[in-house]
């Protein structure tokens, strides 16, 4: 039993992509629900993270055009296009811990941006962005570097590098 | 001026004709009773259940849509492929329950989930207004204060423009 026991955690160790392991990847996903959350907070939430990105990169302004991109992100198209990115990254995120449809989740994403050449330093500064944003949501009780290298894990599935 | 203002009284019913449908008690109903499947850690897990039950059911009733979902590989609901997308459909009615207190955002949403539906030769309203009874259906088994009434006048209105750009 012990050996089974052990056996099974080292499998579980190899299976972990670098950082972003398994016991990292259910903290992500606690956390991420209670950032998440519903209604009013969420649209806030979704605001707020947008609001940092332009901030960041004002350049990337341009290549939400079509959904009315502003650097207040208050135009209804684009509160329903900030809300659709969120819900992109939480079906992400909910499938952390279930590989095969994770993988078919990045794919899918991965196809949806790959004709609109994003720069890597869009990816970076979104990531930057959502690590300025959660802990305002969170509190203490969140951890930066879980959420660093899981970001990093899903980023890579949609980049494809 | 009277005329004028009376007219202007009449449009903003008007404007505002199917808002009644779905009122703010009815939003609020429908967010609380959404919230109960939400929450939870591992409610992706019981999403993906959800999703894959509605879209089988579906599948059950219309055979054609055994075809519309091909690519996403509906022959194996259990495999990686269904499941995500599964998730997907489960994610775009969460979306939308969470936009309801916003209008003009919602609606934004939802035509642009109706030129996605819109592209995908096949895709027909009866369809859609299957989905309306087996989420009905569905809920009525996961929810404990399950208020038909309330999730019914919201949901004709998102799943009607969701689908008001297909032909048939």
């Amino acid at each position: 039993m012990k050996v089974l026991v052990f056996v099974v955690a080292l499998m579980a160790v190899a299976l972990a992509d670098e950082e972003c392991d398994t016991l990292t990847r259910l903290k992500v996903k606690a956390q991420w629900i209670e950032a998440y959350s519903h209604g009013a907070a969420r649209h806030a939430f979704a605001q707020a993270i947008w609001r940092a990105m332009f901030k960041l990169s004002p350049d990337s302004l341009d290549l939400f055009k079509r959904v009315h991109a502003s650097k207040e992100a208050d135009h209804p198209e684009f509160i329903a296009h900030a809300n659709r990115v969120l819900a992109g990254l939480d079906i992400s995120i909910s499938l952390l811990d279930q590989p095969e449809a994770l993988k078919a989740e990045l794919e899918h994403l991965q196809d949806q941006h790959k004709e609109r050449h994003i720069p890597d330093e869009y990816y970076e500064n979104f990531g930057k962005a959502l690590l300025h944003v959660l802990p305002a949501q969170l509190g203490r009780c969140w951890d930066k570097e879980a959420w660093s290298h899981c970001y990093d894990f899903i980023v890579h599935g949609i980049r494809g590098h | 001026m009277l005329r004028v203002l009376v007219l202007l009284g009449l449009a903003a019913v008007m404007v505002n004709g199917d808002q009644y449908c779905c009122s703010a008690e009815d939003r609020h109903i429908v967010q609380d009773q959404w919230d109960h499947i939400w929450t939870d850690t591992e409610s992706s897990q019981v999403r993906v259940t959800l999703g894959r039950e509605i879209l089988l059911a579906l599948a059950k009733e219309y055979a054609e849509v055994n075809d519309l979902f091909k690519d996403v590989d509906i022959a194996h609901p259990e495999g990686g492929k269904f499941s995500a997308h599964a998730l997907r459909i489960i994610n775009a009615i969460d979306f939308n329950i969470n936009l309801l207190d916003d209008p003009e955002a919602l609606d934004a949403a939802l035509d642009h989930l109706a030129d996605q539906h819109k592209v995908r030769t096949g895709v027909k309203k009866v369809h859609f207004q299957k989905i309306g009874e087996i989420l009905n259906n569905v809920l009525i088994h996961v929810l404990d204060n399950y208020n038909a009434l309330a999730w019914k006048a919201c949901f004709k209105g998102i799943l009607g423009k969701i689908s008001s750009k297909l032909q048939a």
